[in-house]
């Protein structure tokens, strides 16, 4: 007899015997039948087949056999006796069907009360290793572990659990042999057929499973150890990975627990192939299961004594031992196993700490005795560990869990620092933005606003002592340090910026959006957040500032980035100022105490942009420049009026000697002149008088006319005080005031004149109207006597107006027809804004004397520049018109609600 | 067509990010057509990426501690100056946008009033105070959006609660000073411009006691009269 050639044949083959069984058992006849079941069973004598065929004819003939199993029973012994039947098929011609039939009749016999089952069981499982064939044995022995599964004789453990273990150890031996089939290029395909029959071997776990209950006892003393030698033997990197996650899986959770070592120690004997970080990741993935669920068990019956258990002590145990046995085991292994150990350590005893650094440290150990840089390909295993990313979402790593890693363990700091520069560099960054994002705050509310966001409210750390911010910070020295391009990903760009680094673009323009810098002004502005709070403000105070001048030292190691991170430092400076002069209200024990923080404060601030100054240079001269004002402005809300004068002393200093652009000096002066004229405590030895002359002086000899015109008219302000309702002033009802109409008056007529002399008409025109409409405000601020614009300067300046106005038009070229008709309608004072609009009223002038060229499509974005060329003339010349006449349409309009406007003669 | 007005955010100067429920409210993609930054708004990459996403279409004005060119990006080198001033069109409005801080005196209706004025535009938008604001005057609309940080004010503070020292001097300890008294700002804030044809409908959002709440205002600009 023969098997058929293909699995189509085979299968018809299988179906047509069946149904030939079956037929012969309704008529009992029961040789015939065996005949048939035994020229069915020869399909699975095929050595061709592969597992998956072999598999489908297994499942079809096991059903078959299962109705033939099921006669043989119901008939015994009327018909015929199990037990001849048994002697019977022993004579069936090739040893595959023989045994299956053998096996279906023993089996079959095991069922009857009278049958000796351990002899019967004995005799089955020896007869099996005449299969040696791994794909048939395999499914042979698989069949007698189907067959005999609910037959094992009761209250016999040791004999049912030499029976199975028996025959998993052969079924292993199989499985392990086919992979030295065949010849040596199939390799691959032997191995993925193997992992398509692994299940088989697996079933067997799984039936020791069942036996075993929860008999610890036996587990741990019979069938563990067998199980593990036999692992280990086989010396089978395929085998021994899938058995002892198999282990770890199919047997109960606190087994594991009790015969951890034993476990961990057979992972060290294994084939190097095998990685031995998935079991033991499997093997913790079930040890936090049962930690899981016994927490849950144990909050209903009162507690559970897991915390006793030290769990880390058998993994570092094992970590150790590894470490001495296999020195040879490389990184890329090693590294993963202590990742593991760490996930375990993190999920069982979440606040030791100890664990970890003890991990860390060990790493470091390894990275030492490796003795060369971290090679490229273990880089990431290294950044998974110091980042912990894989751990982070599974143990709810929050902003203060990293704080008190970086800041408690010193391995960790240790480990990092031996990383090669841009894994480095890229775990600092991750490690930044983790301990920016849990921080709850936006910026500059109160805790309590945010309660909202309750997940992240409590994951903030405390800042409690200099010592954790220096261990914090030294971690970030890498990145204080980095050089901009650090940033970009790429390797080239990095070497091409160091080579550059000493002749860097030494202008404003080399200010670039850098992330990390820009991430660690956020740093401190969270570490000053988290300092730590005690009952006595003063102490509060005083570890603020400490914490904060230790912040700068560590931020100054950054050369030239302090230009990022230091405004965030004078912030804080800013905020502890305020913040003594608060409590300096509501704490007035300690009033004295506060005022000299106060005064210390500002020297610091001032230190802070003398540094920024001294490393920066004249680059970040116009933001120092503004520093400088704001603390001015800071100090004058204090009454500090001498403080503030020092301060603008030195805004003006940086203005005369740093500031060369003419544009960011006229922006620079108007700034100083807005924030000169809120000043409230400058009045004391005359130096609001100084600083405000100097103001305008420096205006007026600004580089272009139309900076000194505009510069001087917006000086005119600094001789008009006006009301700030916050400290409340009010306008009508404050008497004290610093008002000097007359030298209002004074900067008006200087700026005109500087308007007058403007050779370029356009600009002279605007620039007339603008000091018109500065005329208007002062006109409605108060009465002539005092502000000394009078109704007749007004009606003066108008006229001049009209007469540039009427001069400036000669020089529109009119050869187009519309110019000429717009030219006729403006002489008969017809003004239409919506009919000019078209096409005259294309620019406007910006504050600064810029054109912008207002955009005429929705959504559409003006082009702004400082000069225009004369093509544009006909429409530059619209500006002073259209401005003079939307001039005209307010005091026209003003007349309605203040008769004094009715004086002013619009003339034309 | 929605125009998003922000200003002052001072990061990473002063402030870290935006409340994250503006955040939340802001990443809708496509809503907004047009984003104005009315002053030191600039020198966040994060800032900027976030902005970037709502719209592409930013307009930005110079804030004092703004440079005076943006920083370049990979897409684009060249260097572009930030204006103090700009005008923007939308609907029947010509919008001007100002940082403020060359405004003399600071925040002055009256001066403001004559930028407007020189500017010829309907609608007004200018920061640098840290305290939101509209008002109408002279039939021009005049908004200032205020921080959407809430960061330090170095300017005069703007008391949020009322002094309680008078009142009531055992609420005043020193414990219960708070983060905002010592900033001197409002709360963040930042406003929506909905335009339609001559109607601005403005949208003031603040974020108060870890609340976000939104006020609205109606402005309508008169058609042109007569004398055509």
């Amino acid at each position: 007899m023969s098997y058929s050639e293909t699995l189509e044949q085979a299968l018809s083959t299988v179906k047509q015997q069946a149904v030939l069984m079956q037929r012969c058992l309704q008529q009992r006849r029961l040789m015939d039948a065996l005949r048939h079941t035994s020229i069915m069973l020869t399909e699975l004598r095929n050595p061709e087949l592969y597992p998956k065929p072999y598999y489908e004819l297994y499942i079809l003939i096991f059903d078959s056999l299962s109705i033939l199993s099921t006669y043989l029973v119901e008939n015994h012994p009327k018909h015929h006796h199990l037990a001849d039947l048994y002697e019977l098929v022993q004579y069936a011609g090739n040893v595959v069907p023989r045994l299956y039939l053998m096996i279906t009749v023993g089996s079959s016999y095991l069922k009857c009360a009278e049958s000796p089952s351990e002899e019967i069981l004995k005799d089955m499982i020896e007869m099996c290793r005449g299969v040696q064939n791994p794909i048939r044995g395999l499914f042979l022995r698989y069949y007698l572990s189907q067959r005999t599964k609910q037959l094992l004789p009761q209250g016999a453990v040791d004999f049912n659990v030499n029976f199975i273990v028996t025959n998993f150890i052969e079924m292993n031996k199989l499985w392990v042999r086919l992979q030295h089939q065949g010849p040596l290029r199939e390799r691959e395909q032997r191995t993925k057929e193997r992992r398509e029959l692994q299940i088989l071997i697996g079933s067997q776990l799984v039936r020791l499973s069942q036996i075993v209950d929860d008999n610890l006892s036996l587990y741990k003393e019979q069938i563990l150890p067998v199980m593990l030698e036999q692992v280990i033997q086989c010396r089978d990197a395929v085998s021994q990975e899938y058995l002892l996650d198999a282990i770890c899986q199919v047997f109960p959770d606190e087994f594991h627990l009790a015969t951890l070592d034993a476990l961990l120690e057979a992972t060290t004997r294994l084939n190097p192939e095998v990685s031995m970080n998935k079991i033991v990741l499997t093997l913790i993935d079930r040890l936090n299961g049962y930690k899981d669920r016994t927490e849950q068990e144990g909050t209903k019956n009162g507690g559970a004594s897991l915390r006793d258990l030290n769990l880390f002590q058998n993994f570092w145990n094992y970590l150790s031992n590894l470490n001495e046995e296999r020195p040879d085991l490389p990184l890329q292994h090693f590294i993963p196993l202590i990742e593991s150990v760490m996930t375990l350590s993190l999920q069982w005893y979440p606040q030791n700490l100890q664990n970890l650094d003890a991990l860390y440290r060990f790493t470091a150990q390894k990275c030492q005795d490796y003795g060369k840089e971290v090679p490229a390909n273990a880089e990431y295993l290294f950044q998974n560990l110091l980042t912990l990313q894989n751990n982070a979402a599974l143990s709810k790593l929050d902003a203060n869990f990293y704080y008190k890693l970086i800041t408690q363990c010193a391995s960790y700091r240790d480990l990092l620092g031996l990383q090669n520069v841009l894994p480095q560099k890229s775990i600092l960054n991750s490690i930044l933005e983790v301990l920016l994002q849990h921080t709850p705050l936006p910026g500059g509310e109160s805790a309590a606003e945010n309660q909202s966001d309750a997940s992240s409210v409590e994951r903030g750390f405390t800042v409690a002592t200099k010592v954790d911010l220096d261990n914090l910070l030294s971690i970030f020295e890498p990145l204080i340090k980095a050089s901009s391009p650090d940033i970009l990903p790429d390797r080239k760009a990095v070497n091409k910026a160091l080579a550059n680094d000493d002749v860097a673009d030494e202008d404003e323009n080399s200010w670039i959006l850098d992330l990390t810098q820009e991430n660690l002004a956020k740093l401190s502005h969270i570490i000053m957040r988290s300092v730590s709070q005690s009952g006595d403000p003063i102490e509060n105070i005083q570890l603020e500032v400490e914490i904060l001048l230790s912040l700068r030292n560590w931020l100054y190691k950054g050369g030239k980035n302090i230009k990022y991170t230091y405004p965030a430092i004078i912030t804080n400076f800013w905020k502890l100022i305020r913040k003594c002069h608060l409590l300096r209200n509501r704490d007035s024990q300690n009033e004295k105490q506060y005022s000299e923080f106060v005064k210390q404060f500002f020297k610091y601030v001032s230190r802070s942009i003398n540094d920024l100054y001294n490393v920066c240079g004249s680059p970040l001269a116009d933001a120092l420049y503004k520093l400088n004002i704001q603390s001015a402005s800071l100090a004058d809300q204090l009454s500090l009026g001498e403080i503030a004068y020092d301060f603008l002393s030195q805004a003006f200093t940086l203005f005369e000697e740093s500031l060369s652009d003419s544009r960011t000096q006229f922006q620079a002066l108007v700034y100083m002149a807005q924030s000169l004229q809120k000043t409230r405590s400058l009045h004391e030895e005359s130096y609001y008088e100084l600083l405000i002359v100097r103001c305008t002086l420096h205006g007026s000899k600004l580089l272009k006319k139309q900076d000194q015109c505009r510069a001087v008219y917006l000086c005119s302000h600094l001789w008009w005080a006006t009301e700030i309702a916050l400290i409340g002033e009010e306008e009508g009802v404050t008497s004290d005031f610093y008002r000097e109409g007359k030298r209002v008056l004074e900067c008006l007529q200087r700026s005109l004149r500087v308007a007058d002399s403007t050779m370029d008409n356009v600009q002279s025109s605007e620039l007339m109207i603008e000091i018109l409409n500065r005329c208007l405000y002062y006109f409605i601020h108060g009465d002539e006597r005092e502000t000394h614009i009078s109704v007749k300067y007004i009606n003066g300046l108008i006229e001049l107006i009209r007469a540039n106005i009427k001069s400036l038009k000669m020089e529109e070229t009119t050869s187009s027809t519309i110019q000429l008709a717009e030219h006729r309608l403006d002489e008969l004072h017809i003004h239409n804004a919506e009919g000019t609009a078209k096409e005259g009223n294309r620019f406007v002038i910006g504050l600064d004397g810029s054109y912008i060229d207002v955009p005429t499509g929705n959504g559409g974005r003006a082009s702004v520049t400082s000069k225009l060329n004369s093509i544009h003339l006909n429409e530059m010349i619209q500006i002073p018109v259209q401005h003079f006449n939307r001039t005209c349409e307010y005091i026209q309009n003003q007349r309605d609600v203040d008769d004094r406007f009715k004086v002013i003669t619009l003339g034309g | 067509m929605l125009i998003l007005a922000l200003s002052d955010a001072h990061i990473p100067d002063r402030a870290i990010d935006l409340p994250a429920k503006f955040k939340k409210l802001l990443s809708v993609p496509n809503k907004i057509s047009q984003v104005v930054l009315l002053g030191n708004c600039t020198k966040s990459y994060t800032l900027l990426k976030f902005i970037n996403d709502i719209s592409p279409n930013i307009t930005i004005v110079r804030g004092e501690f703004d440079n005076t060119h943006l920083p370049t990006t990979k897409k684009n080198r060249a260097k572009e100056s930030i204006p103090i001033t700009t005008v923007l069109k939308q609907g029947n409005f010509k919008i001007g946008c100002c940082s403020g801080y060359t405004v003399v005196p600071k925040n002055d209706p009256l001066s403001l009033l004559a930028l407007a004025r020189q500017l010829d535009v309907d609608v007004m938008l200018w920061g640098g105070t840290q305290n939101v604001e509209a008002y109408t005057l002279e039939n021009k609309f005049f908004v200032n959006p205020g921080s959407c940080t809430g960061a330090f004010n170095s300017d005069w503070p703007i008391i949020n609660d009322e002094e309680l020292t008078v009142n009531n001097p055992d609420q005043n300890k020193p414990e219960d000073l708070k983060s905002s008294d010592v900033n001197g700002s409002n709360v963040p804030s930042f406003c929506l411009l909905d335009i339609q044809d001559s109607v601005c409908t403005l949208y003031i959002y603040i974020y108060i006691d870890g609340e976000v709440k939104v006020d609205r205002v109606v402005f309508k600009k008169e058609s042109q009269t007569g004398q055509d």
